[in-house]
């Protein structure tokens, strides 16, 4: 894998990250620490705490996801997130909207690696 | 994981706690982002300043997100002047240390009196307090005067409760009530001051705080403070600022002698004694 | 009467916290009168007194070399310089009649024939006098050590010159040699009169230097105008 330019992938990431939750989320609901681990299995990561909390908490306040606290099965109470029905539709649009957006960048971009 | 760890995370975790406070973060919330921070670095087993980074950015990251309210800064319509200062002229043995000094401050007011070293700033606020005689010059004082001096004005062999209520009984003031005034002020400095500690004992910062503390007990209408923050750390530097700002929106008249200029964008008049020595508007 | 009682409680709280004036003030008078028990009779209850005195004085001494810092600021809180000096004063002379009490009552049964009475007026005198010395020292010297090297000069000389001469009436405590010798040796009155006067008159004298020196030192300066609140 190539190693991308910290500074590039920050600005790419802090495009998409909070679409990248809000997907994950429409899967199943999460916490924390287990969001930036699927993130980081799917290539996206290793994103850290500090980046991704304050992600949550805007997330929260425009009423994207809710959350609770809930005692868990093995350790200690988490902050449980899933995602709302306003999330979801926002989810759907953004993803078409980026469907569309890269598909350009893509475009644009092949051009390079035929030559 | 080891002991050693779950140590550090505490003191980064409280550290967390004060900057959220300080950024005007509610407090309920704060505790809850406290709490997952928490969970999130047992979960991870790393380091907090790797996972989150340095408390303050954090918290200020945080604050961004929810939409915290910095403790506003009022600037209302300022009141009737409190303090008149007129050609205040002082002399050293053979050298002319202040010329014609100037300096009227309303209520509601802060004036910065800035100036190298040597140059007369503790002096100059010296005598508008009333503590030394100026060589030609005369001060007109609306209402009562506290001073904080750079050390001392403190009693090594009593504690800091005594202090206020000591202060507190000049000001006329009931035991109880000066006690009570103290320890809301020291909260605003994130100091506890019960406690049996003499004030020979307390660390220099610490008796600073009870030296700003007793100079606004018993809400004095004029503040005169000579750089009071010798040895706050940053962030009781910060709460300085903040209990300045909280004063002068009470419509108390503040001149603060400092040497630092990053926050001078937040007061309302400029005095700089350095030998040019124009007041500025 | 509460500010100056407040300052005197205050005064108070400090001397206690100060565990070498304590010692000096509980142990140096006993230890003057033992060093002298062996002698002449008059000669310890004489020692006694100046033991009394000294540590008085140097107690009244690091009182009000310690308050010198906070003074400034309790004058602007408020307090009136005649507050700050009286509440000192109280307080150490309640100190001085508290610590009096268990060395008159070691006169008392320990020492027979003398005039009880006088030596009650002596220690009164010397504690009245010994306040305001040391309170004026701290005033007047920089620092506590010149004031301790005077005091061990004033005492000095008081043990050493001899009452009957002139240069001895010149020392704030003559008082108490001239009444303990109608004390001890049960001579005419004219001792206690003379005596008393002069101690009276000392007393008074310190005392006023020391609201003088107060006065001067906190004294509101000319070029300062207060207005009440428009």
């Amino acid at each position: 894998m190539c190693r991308v330019d910290q500074e590039r992938r920050g600005q790419w990431l802090r495009g998409v990250l909070d679409l990248c939750v809000l997907a994950l989320l429409a899967r199943r609901e999460s916490y924390g620490y287990e969001l930036a681990q699927s993130l980081n299995a799917a290539g996206v990561g290793p994103i850290q705490g500090g980046t991704l909390y304050p992600v949550l908490l805007r997330l929260q306040r425009t009423g994207l996801v809710s959350a609770q606290w809930r005692e868990g099965t093995t350790g200690p109470a988490r902050k449980y997130y899933r995602i709302t029905v306003a999330g979801g539709e926002t989810l759907r649009q953004t993803t078409a909207d980026w469907a569309t957006f890269s598909g350009g960048v893509g475009a644009i971009l092949r051009e390079v690696s035929t030559r | 994981m080891n002991h050693g760890q779950s140590v550090n995370h505490e003191g980064w975790l409280a550290a967390l706690a004060g900057e959220l406070r300080r950024h005007g973060v509610d407090r309920d919330l704060a505790g809850h982002v406290v709490a997952e921070a928490a969970t999130h670095l047992r979960d991870s087993g790393e380091a907090p300043l790797r996972v989150f980074g340095p408390p303050e950015t954090y918290a200020a990251a945080v604050a961004d997100s929810v939409g915290a309210a910095e403790p506003r800064v009022y600037r209302g319509a300022p009141g009737p002047v409190r303090l008149e200062a007129r050609g205040i002229t002082k002399r050293y043995r053979r050298h002319r240390v202040l010329t014609g000094v100037d300096l009227t401050v309303r209520a509601g007011e802060i004036a910065a009196v800035v100036g190298a070293n040597g140059s007369g700033k503790s002096t100059f606020l010296r005598i508008c307090a009333g503590l030394a005689s100026p060589d030609r010059g005369q001060v007109r004082v609306h209402g009562t005067v506290g001073y904080c001096p750079q050390s001392g004005g403190t009693s090594d062999f009593l504690v800091p409760e005594e202090h206020f209520v000591l202060v507190g009984a000049g000001r006329g003031l009931h035991r109880d009530t000066a006690r009570s005034a103290g320890r809301r002020q020291a909260a605003g400095l994130d100091w506890d001051p019960t406690g049996p500690t003499q004030a020979r004992h307390l660390s220099g910062g610490t008796r600073q705080k009870l030296n700003l503390v007793l100079a606004g007990l018993g809400d004095p209408d004029v503040l005169l403070l000579d750089e009071p923050y010798q040895g706050f750390d940053r962030g009781t530097y910060l709460d300085f600022w903040h209990q300045l700002w909280d004063w002068r929106a009470a419509g108390k008249a503040i001149v603060v002698v400092t040497h630092l200029l990053n926050q001078l964008d937040r007061v309302d008049t400029v005095l700089d004694l350095s030998p040019v020595r124009q007041p500025v508007g | 009467m509460t500010k100056l009682l407040t300052i005197a409680e205050m005064a108070l709280r400090e001397m206690l916290r100060r565990r070498s004036v304590l010692v000096i003030l509980l142990v140096l008078p006993l230890l003057f009168y033992l060093s002298r028990r062996g002698d002449h009779l008059g000669q310890s209850i004489r020692f006694v007194c100046l033991g009394l005195g000294w540590a008085l004085s140097t107690a009244a001494l690091f009182a009000g070399s310690a308050a010198r810092e906070i003074e400034p600021r309790l004058r602007l809180s408020g307090y009136r310089a005649y507050h700050l000096h009286l509440g000192r004063l109280l307080a150490l002379w309640v100190v001085g009649l508290l610590l009096s009490v268990p060395y008159f009552l070691l006169v008392r049964f320990d020492q027979h024939d003398v005039r009880y009475g006088a030596i009650a007026l002596i220690m009164l005198l010397t504690v009245a006098t010994a306040a305001p010395f040391g309170l004026v020292l701290s005033a007047v010297l920089p620092r506590e050590l010149e004031g301790t090297l005077v005091l061990l000069i004033v005492f000095g000389l008081q043990m050493m010159l001899d009452p009957a001469g002139t240069a001895a009436r010149l020392l704030p405590f003559w008082a108490s040699r001239e009444i303990g010798t109608y004390a001890v040796d049960h001579t005419d009155g004219g001792y206690l009169t003379r005596g008393l006067v002069h101690g009276v008159v000392f007393a008074v004298a310190l005392t006023a230097l020391v609201a003088l020196a107060s006065g001067i030192r906190l004294r509101q300066r000319s070029h300062l105008k207060f207005s009440p609140i428009r």
